[in-house]
């Protein structure tokens, strides 16, 4: 893994997208900005397109729009070309985790601590469906969290993952729920020590072919006050409602922020970190991890290119291009 | 009447009469020793009027940290800021975190201190300096808050404990128990860590309870025979610890939640420090000098959003609940409830989205008896970095407690013939800050 | 009177301390304890005052044995003691638990308690050799402050270093008070606003010899070079000197900055690995035990001691607090003090001496009631004081007195006797746990109160019953007044009382139903009375 470029950003980027087929990166973070930030440039310097009214942490592109969500609970479409903002939409009543785009790229999906998942029509922004499902206060009587959509590969499923480690998946069609999986080992509570509780899952992937269903995060910590515990990543057979494989890193500790399947299926690779961060890269056939990296920062996120052969990744104050080939 | 003679007749209890029914400070203590003297029920107007003026705190003591950033003193906006805005409150003008959108209902009760600089960020010694308001030198060991007010606030007959103190979690426990310092044993805490139920308070089953009232007493008759001819402030502390025992154990009734109507213990929420507050409401009001809860465990150097986003919804909750309680009551007037750690959080956010311990600029607050709800005092830079104005330490912050809490703050103790104020000769009270 | 009386005093405020009034102390080769009680009667007939009579022997068999032995006396020794006719039997009584083993391991606790309350450390073990030896106090206090860390019987005193290394301010402001009696931290600010003796310099100059003190990887050293610089009052930066409590200074090219400081605060060195640095050529810690032990610099150290002894004895110092003794705090009894202090260094620092002189003396064995109105000031003796059990003794007393007094009766042979006294000091320990140690003006918390009436140790382990234990005797015992006035012996060590043994009958009469439970309820009300919680 070559670092090909290194690009310095004004702030914590939590959620980053690549427009298709181009040299074009968005980002958004700490500072409140979506970014447009021109790969193909000498010196590529982020473009500020706008600004949340927090933290940015959702951000999905499709075709010539962008959506981005944040803290303050809301989502706002961008045309790229006018590099203008469309519309904006009180989406949640709390903050924004996540956002995604199906591949068919007509539905938006947004996650909030409201615990609600909504669709969107992406066109027009209207309310397609509100999925709920996730339990609002953890089984300790604390809110909680829902951290992550997806869609799978044929756009027909949207899943959802939250603090407690409890996955839901829905007919993105008709907003009803068709599975839900458990992966209680991202969830971390704490009786004895400290009292409260820490993890979540961060990350889905679903795989190339849509039968399996990747989630990321941390395993059980014993010190709650640091990301002191295994990155781990758990995989379901979810139409069976199987877990198929339970993976706690012997090399790195921290959240699994991001999963991305290689588009043939060959690999899932895992970024993310604690204090520092890492790359996983997980073979499913082997269950085993084929390549574990340090990264130099905390991962918040990655994108890959179509082939899988570079990788983007964005976390403090950094932008990094990495060559996956070598 | 002889009720002037024996008050006032004692060189150490010069309490004029006027001192004595009004609301004289430097009388309490004195007045507190001397209710052994005085048949209290006899003089029912007294009686009310001492019920009305003894004072008595609550210390919602959060421990490991809690972020000001996170609760009183948000910054939205700046790269220090976090991701959580601020929400306005009752009161035009103070904001504090959105993560606390019901006592930003209720600011009119509270007041925030923004200004804290105490300058030790580590937990052992920070809390050692936050739960006495100074740190112990070599050859003295100095009683802390709960202690002072079980001395200052307390009775000496009481039939409920001076100082309870609820520490469930075990991070942390060790670095701030409850102590007594000089004061000794009499006002050491009653440590509760396990149980909601204080140690040794129950009857055991080998013994009925005709049996081990009558054998106390027993006990007492023995002892008295001793006691005469050899006087010896010592020796009285024995018996009066024993004579407190059955008080003690009927008092066990107040540590149970479930005395409390489901309606009021749904006011304070499933969690275990809703529970704890609640009870510690129902101490205050039989008449437990201090109380403090600790809710550990705030020490997010990972993750300290999500951390917040837990814990700071809590606080906010039970923290209005109490203050309701405590006004519908009629308790708020002569209760003061703290909210304190022993530091606060580093503006500056570490890889793990994290903060650090931060001495240099955080916040407490201060609700009820004595003090100006509905207030800010003093003030943090636009990234939270450094206190610009009102810069207060441990002392003052001290000194106002006890100010707000009808106490002189100069007052002595003697250690041997060594004097010791309450707080260091020279420390001010915040006048803006007190009623 | 009064005037005469003023006269030496304040030619000790004058002159301070350190003076001499060889001319007006009684001469060298009188008892220790003629001494002591010619001086405190002399003081008690100029105020007029008439002492409480002797203890009696119950009494002071049981005082005598706590002080000596850390525990209250079994049935049989108080009888045998009472039941005696011999002219000295107080003397025998007294020698004869000085020389028990129960004498050291006692005294080792006393002292560990004095040297390392307010640590984490304890120099205990170090203790138990160094007093069956009869230790000079002076050597003892050389063992702890400069350990011979190769030593291996000297090794353990180096606690009393390694507690405090960390935090040099606590190191320098313990050993001013524990072994000289003096409190200067005050000074460390400001000259001392009451005393006039201290200044800054006094502080830094004795923090001065403790600065080139540090812990690397695990063991003790000292550099060669080290200046302690202070600010004062007035913002002036001063540097500090090797300046002892009396001014003398010692005279050192040593006071410069040492290269390299490593004394960064909780920085620890890893390797145990590592040989411990060799010493350096010039200690100032050396220097520091050297000079107080000087002709004309000791009688700080030697008064110190005599005075903590003193108050262990008696419940209250010669001179009070105990760590205020300086010109403004006048001894009560000056001629006294000095007189023990020479008797101490002239017999080579003899603690065991001292204690015997301190047990013998009419001072100490007077009675603690007194029934004449309000009792005189402590300070002249006139009645014993009523003083609380340290945890050890009480927790060793409530094991004791639960026991039944045939398993330790004076036919055993000695060793067997005190091989039974160990077991149950060291199944008192646990105990000793639950209790706080007291200092002056100790106030019983309720938790204790709470502790005797509902907890279960006390329940199942003090109050169980058993071939060895009292109760167990009790039971048998088929006269209720017998059984009572065994209870009340074995656990107060003295006879009871016509209304005590009717009270006590009439409360086991009422249980008549449920007699064992009767019993255990009587021996709880005796071990949980205000006499057996002190030492009177």
């Amino acid at each position: 893994m070559k670092v090909i470029k290194d690009i310095s950003i004004p702030s914590i980027a939590f959620a980053l997208a690549r427009v298709p087929g181009s040299n074009r990166l968005l980002f958004g973070g700490s500072d409140f900005k979506v970014y447009d930030l021109d790969l193909s440039a000498s010196k590529p310097e982020p473009k500020a397109l706008g600004e949340h009214q927090s933290y940015v942490t959702g951000l999905a592109v499709s075709g010539k729009t962008a959506v981005s969500g944040g803290y303050d609970g809301r989502l706002i479409w961008w045309d790229l070309e006018a590099r203008k903002q469309i519309r904006t939409i009180e989406a949640h009543t709390k903050w924004i985790r996540k956002v995604a785009i199906s591949p068919d790229g007509k539905v938006v999906a947004s996650t909030g601590d409201d615990m609600v998942c909504r669709l969107w029509d992406a066109a027009d922004g209207k309310l397609l469906h509100q999925l709920r499902g996730h339990a609002e206060k953890t089984p300790h009587h604390y809110p909680s969290m829902l951290f992550v959509c997806e869609f799978s590969p044929d756009g027909r499923f949207v899943a959802t993952a939250d603090k407690v480690g409890h996955i839901a998946i829905w007919d993105t069609a008709s907003g009803k729920q068709v599975k839900t999986l458990e992966a209680p080992g991202m969830y971390t509570w704490d009786p004895v020590q400290r009292k409260h509780s820490i993890g979540g899952i961060r990350s889905l992937a679903f795989s190339p072919d849509g039968k399996y269903l990747a989630c990321g995060g941390i395993g059980k910590i014993s010190n709650i006050d640091h990301l002191d515990g295994k990155a781990r990543i758990e995989i379901f057979d979810w139409q069976k409602g199987e877990k198929i494989h339970e993976h706690a890193d012997n090399k790195f500790k921290g959240l699994v922020e991001h999963l991305a399947f290689h588009p043939k299926g060959d690999w899932l690779l895992g970024g993310g970190g604690a204090n520092d961060g890492f790359f996983l890269f997980f073979d499913l056939k082997s269950k085993k991890a084929i390549r574990q990296e340090k990264a130099a920062m905390h991962v918040r996120s990655f994108v890959l290119d179509e082939k899988a052969e570079t990788l983007y990744a964005a976390g403090h104050g950094r932008i990094q291009i990495v060559d996956l080939k070598s | 009447m002889a009720l002037n003679q024996r008050l006032c007749g004692s060189p150490l209890h010069a309490i004029d009469r006027r001192g004595f029914l009004g609301t004289a400070v430097a009388g309490a203590a004195a007045f507190a020793a001397d209710m052994t003297q005085l048949n209290v029920l006899q003089h029912p107007v007294l009686a009310g009027e001492l019920k009305k003026q003894q004072k008595r705190c609550i210390l919602l003591w959060l421990a490991g940290g809690a972020s000001q950033l996170e609760t009183w003193d948000p910054k939205p906006g700046a790269p220090t800021g976090g991701p959580f805005r601020a929400i306005p409150t009752s009161v035009p003008g103070i904001h504090i975190s959105e993560l606390m959108p019901q006592m930003a209902k209720r600011m009119k009760h509270t007041c925030i201190i923004r200004s804290l600089n105490t300058r030790n960020g580590d937990h052992g010694g920070a809390a050692q300096l936050m739960m006495r308001g100074r740190r112990d030198e070599p050859n003295l060991k100095y009683p802390d808050l709960g202690a002072v007010l079980a001395r200052e606030l307390g009775r000496r007959d009481s039939q409920v404990p001076d100082y309870v103190s609820f520490y469930f979690a075990t991070e942390g426990r060790g670095m701030s128990p409850g102590t007594a310092g000089f004061l000794g044993s009499r006002y050491a805490p009653m440590e509760m860590y396990t149980s909601m139920v204080p140690e040794n308070i129950r009857r055991l089953d080998g013994i009925n309870d005709l049996d081990h009232k009558q054998r106390a007493e027993l006990r007492d008759l023995l002892s008295k025979q001793f006691a005469d001819g050899r006087a010896s402030s010592s020796l009285g502390s024995h018996n009066e610890a024993y004579q407190r025992v059955r008080g003690l154990m009927a008092s066990e009734k107040l540590f149970d939640a479930a005395q409390e109507p489901q309606k009021i213990r749904d006011r304070y929420g499933p969690t275990l420090f809703g529970e704890q507050v609640m009870v510690a409401r129902r101490l205050i009001e039989a008449g437990v000098p201090f109380v403090r809860v600790g809710r550990a465990w705030w020490d997010s150097h990972g993750e300290n959003f999500e951390t917040h986003q837990e814990l700071v919804p809590e606080l906010d909750h039970v923290m209005s609940a109490l203050l309701d309680d405590l006004q519908e009551r009629g308790l708020l007037d002569h209760t003061l409830v703290i909210t304190l750690s022993e530091f606060g959080r580093t503006p500056q956010i570490n890889p793990s989205l994290g903060r650090d311990h931060f001495a240099t600029a955080w916040s407490a607050t201060l609700s009820g008896c004595g003090v100006k709800g509905g207030s800010v005092y003093g003030k943090t830079d636009a990234k939270g970095q450094h206190v610009v104005e009102g810069e207060i330490g441990a002392a003052q912050l001290f000194a106002t407690i006890y100010r707000a809490l009808g106490i002189n703050h100069q007052k002595n103790y003697y250690v041997g013939s060594r004097p010791v104020p309450l707080t260091e000769p020279g420390t001010k009270p915040i006048k803006a800050v007190l009623a | 009177m009064r005037f005469i009386r003023l006269i030496p005093s304040l030619v000790a405020i004058l002159c301070g301390p350190s003076l001499v009034r060889a001319n007006e102390l009684l001469p060298r080769n009188l008892p220790l304890e003629q001494v002591i009680d010619h001086y405190v009667e002399e003081r008690l007939k100029e105020e007029g005052i008439e002492p409480a009579p002797p203890a009696g022997d119950a009494n002071f068999t049981r005082r005598l044995t706590l002080d000596l032995a850390g525990r209250i006396p079994t049935l049989e020794e108080t009888q045998t003691f009472v039941a005696s006719a011999k002219a000295d039997k107080r003397i025998a009584l007294v020698e004869r638990l000085m020389n028990a083993p129960g004498f050291v391991r006692h005294q080792a606790t006393e002292f560990d308690t004095m040297l390392m309350s307010g640590t984490r450390g304890s120099v205990r073990g170090y203790l138990l050799e160094a007093l069956a030896q009869n230790r000079p106090w002076d050597l003892v206090y050389r063992d702890l402050m400069l350990p011979d860390e190769n030593d291996p019987k000297r090794k353990a005193a180096n606690e009393f270093l390694r507690q405090r290394v960390r935090d040099l301010d606590k190191l320098t402001a313990e050993v001013s008070s524990i072994f000289f009696g003096v409190n200067i931290s005050c000074a460390r600010c400001h000259d001392h606003p009451l005393v006039a003796d201290w200044k800054q310099d006094h502080f830094f100059g004795m923090k001065s010899f403790f600065s080139r003190t540090y812990e690397s990887g695990g063991k003790l050293a000292e550099r060669e070079t080290g200046l302690v610089k202070f600010k004062t009052t007035k913002g002036v930066e001063r540097q500090a000197r090797l300046m002892f409590l009396t001014g003398k200074v010692i005279e050192t090219d040593t006071l410069k900055e040492s290269p390299g400081s490593d004394t960064k605060k909780g920085k620890k060195t890893n390797a145990k690995s590592t040989p411990p640095p060799a010493p350096p050529k010039f200690s100032a810690r050396a220097e520091l035990v050297k000079l107080s032990l000087e002709p004309g610099q000791r009688d700080f150290f030697a008064r110190s001691i005599v005075n903590r002894i003193w108050h262990r004895f008696f419940g209250y110092g010669l001179v009070m607090p105990l760590d205020q003794m300086h010109s403004e705090n006048a001894p009560s009894h000056p001629e006294l003090l000095d007189w023990l202090a020479r008797d101490l260094v002239e017999h080579q620092y003899d603690v065991r001496r001292l204690i015997r002189g301190l047990v013998l003396s009419r001072a100490y064995a007077r009675e603690s009631r007194w029934d004449k109105g309000e009792a005189p000031r402590a300070a002249v003796f006139a009645v014993a004081r009523v003083r609380p059990l340290t945890p050890m003794q009480l927790a060793m007393s409530l094991r004791l007195a639960v026991t039944d007094p045939q398993t330790l009766s004076a036919s055993l042979k000695s060793e067997e006797f005190d091989k039974r006294l160990q077991a149950l000091e060291s199944s008192a320990g646990g105990l000793a746990r639950r209790f706080d140690q007291p200092g002056d003006d100790f106030q019983v918390g309720v938790s204790e109160a709470l502790l005797f009436s509902n907890g279960s140790e006390i329940e199942k382990d003090l109050l169980a019953d058993g071939g060895d234990r009292l109760l167990g005797r009790l039971k048998q015992l088929k006269n209720r007044e017998v059984a009572i006035d065994l209870a009340v012996r074995t656990i107060l060590c003295r006879p009871s009382s016509d209304s005590e043994r009717q009270l006590l009958a009439d409360y086991l009469k009422q249980r008549a139903d449920r007699p064992a439970e009767a019993l255990r309820q009587m021996i709880w009300a005796l071990l949980t009375s205000a006499e057996f919680r002190f030492n009177y």
